[in-house]
């Protein structure tokens, strides 16, 4: 198949994928993984062409500066203490359990176990939102809180993924000056550079982002380490502005979701191996438990002290993972620190933990939002379940 | 005092052709019974397991004002009509949010189009059936 040819079956997935999360309200990144995977396994489409591997290095770092771009500053301060210790040890206990797991009873090489370490160990922040953003429980404490966590986890894995498998050779001083210098000096530079280039059709403040994340990706490979932490890091350092200036993000979104992160999540797919999955369901089975059980485990005690009546919830949503663990382990099949089964199996343990606690978490667990509310006396969210209903005319 | 006296009559509406014949026959009978009408768009569910909170946000912005615009028109109508009105956007499952709105809320009637815009009331049987199925009141499916 010709790189043109790979690109339109890709391109048709692609729409595939947008209209089936329009009708079936599930995220689009979830059904373009699931979609690369059938159609790499159907038609043997070969997820090494050179276009198609630029392309979702490049959406990684992308995503990854949206996490943090998107994150919000004010409500992380405001439940920081209590998640200062749910969120590291959110990290921490997959992290040691599932690298020891991989290491000592599959025998997998000590950097390929550390990869299985850092993508098991991840909280997926976007799966924790839409929740709480459809249940109302975003703006309520235990909301904070829980997306705090996750925040305060994410941060570990993009510190864990940076550090660990970094070779410091004569780049690595260099990395770090221009990745310090680009974080200090991009939000000084925004507003002026935003301001008189920006909100235009030829999206210059898209391209300024573009160079700062290319200069990274550049610098890392050259000092062989990964981009994701000053990419993380940049990404927060422009949250403040991004909040004043909600449009350049939004076209920022728009870039990202229609042509770079759909190319990211279909060739995670694409890498994905049904054969190897179904030959290794004990291996599988292993690794689920490698993440959830010492997640469970250590956060539900810290989550009951934290907060006693949802600790169960808070456990369950903190046990969920997606990007960066697609990040993660992407980041370990392309540097061949682990293989093809190995990334499969992987990958298929981050999709059973998006969907298997959250589905958990929403039947059995959620918190009533009204009670959470007079808690906190707090006023009640814009939407939540069922407000009373407006006279005609008073409406906006 | 006959338990079929209908005073609080709730339309389901989401844009749908089906909704529209749905509210346009819920407009003549309150405008004949002297009867007040609720409008409820549900917004339905955000992406389950989103990659990032913009895919998110985005929906959710998207479904606000597209399900606004619709209970405007709704509201619109219903005041050509000499109707007495009230309108409300809640998340959820549709069925489920229906049939629990009209039971907190006193409604003592459903009256739903035959088909709406969800994928499933094609695939898996209509949402009119399921608040059939569910309602504590009767329900009017418009076809």
């Amino acid at each position: 198949m010709t790189p043109v040819e790979l690109g339109a079956v890709l391109a048709g997935t692609v729409v595939l994928a947008s209209m089936l999360s329009v009708e079936l309200g599930i995220s689009v990144a979830l059904l373009e993984l699931a979609l690369g995977v059938v159609v790499g396994n159907a038609f043997h489409l070969d997820a090494g062409t050179p276009w198609l591997v630029f392309i979702a290095q490049f959406a990684s770092i992308v995503l990854t500066f949206l996490a943090g771009a998107e994150v919000d500053p004010d409500d992380f301060r405001e439940r920081f203490g209590a998640s200062v210790a749910i969120g590291p040890a959110s990290f921490v206990g997959p992290f040691v359990v599932a690298w020891a797991v991989a290491d000592g009873l599959l025998g997998w090489t000590l950097k390929a176990s550390l990869i299985a370490g850092t993508a098991l160990s991840t909280t997926s922040l976007a799966v924790v939102y839409a929740v709480l953003v459809e249940t109302g429980l975003n703006r309520t404490r235990i909301g904070k809180l829980i997306m705090s966590a996750c925040f305060v986890t994410d941060m570990a894995t993009a510190v864990a993924l940076s550090a660990i498998f970094i070779t410091p050779n004569a780049w690595f001083p260099l990395f770090i000056v221009v990745s310090v210098a680009v974080i200090v000096a991009l939000p000084k530079l925004a507003p002026w550079f935003f301001g008189r280039y920006g909100d235009r059709v030829i999206e210059p403040e898209i391209k300024l982002v573009f160079v700062c994340l290319f200069a990274l990706m550049v610098l890392a490979d050259r000092a062989q380490g990964h981009a994701v932490l000053p990419a993380f890091v940049l990404g927060l350092v422009m949250s403040r502005h991004y909040q004043r200036h909600r449009k350049e993000q939004e076209r920022l979104r728009v870039v990202a979701f229609a042509f770079l992160t759909p190319f990211f999540f279909l060739r995670g797919g694409m890498n994905v191996s049904l054969g190897a999955v179904f030959a290794n369901l004990g291996i599988l089975a292993l690794l689920v438990a490698a993440k959830m059980v010492p997640k469970i485990s250590l956060v539900l005690p810290l989550a009951r002290r934290a907060v006693p009546e949802h600790a169960t919830f808070t456990t369950l949503l903190m046990s969920t993972g997606l990007t960066f663990g697609t990040i993660s382990s992407l980041y370990g099949l392309n540097a061949g620190i682990i293989d093809r089964t190995q990334f499969s199996l992987l990958v298929t343990v981050v999709v059973v933990s998006a969907i298997v606690p959250t589905a958990i978490a929403q039947r059995w667990f959620s918190p009533s939002v009204e009670a959470e509310h007079a808690a906190r006396d707090r006023p009640a969210p814009q939407v939540m379940a069922p407000p009373a209903p407006l006279p005609a005319g008073e409406r906006a | 005092m006959s338990p079929y006296e209908f005073r609080n009559v709730l339309v389901p509406v989401d844009g749908s052709a089906g909704a529209e014949k749905a509210l346009d026959c819920a407009l003549s009978m309150c405008a004949a019974l002297g009867a007040r009408l609720t409008a409820l768009a549900v917004e339905g569910r955000l992406p389950a397991y989103a990659a990032s909170l913009g895919e998110v946000d985005e929906v959710k912005r998207e479904k606000d004002a597209y399900f606004r615009g619709v209970l405007e028109r709704a509201d619109v109508l219903a005041r050509e009509r000499g109707v007495e009105a009230t309108t409300d956007l809640v998340p959820g499952h549709a069925a489920e949010v229906i049939a629990h709105y009209a039971s907190a809320h006193g409604h003592d009637l459903i009256v739903i189009g035959h088909r709406g815009h969800f994928l499933g009331d094609y695939l898996l049987g209509s949402t009119a059936d399921r608040v059939a199925h569910h309602a504590h009141c009767p329900v009017m499916v418009v076809r």
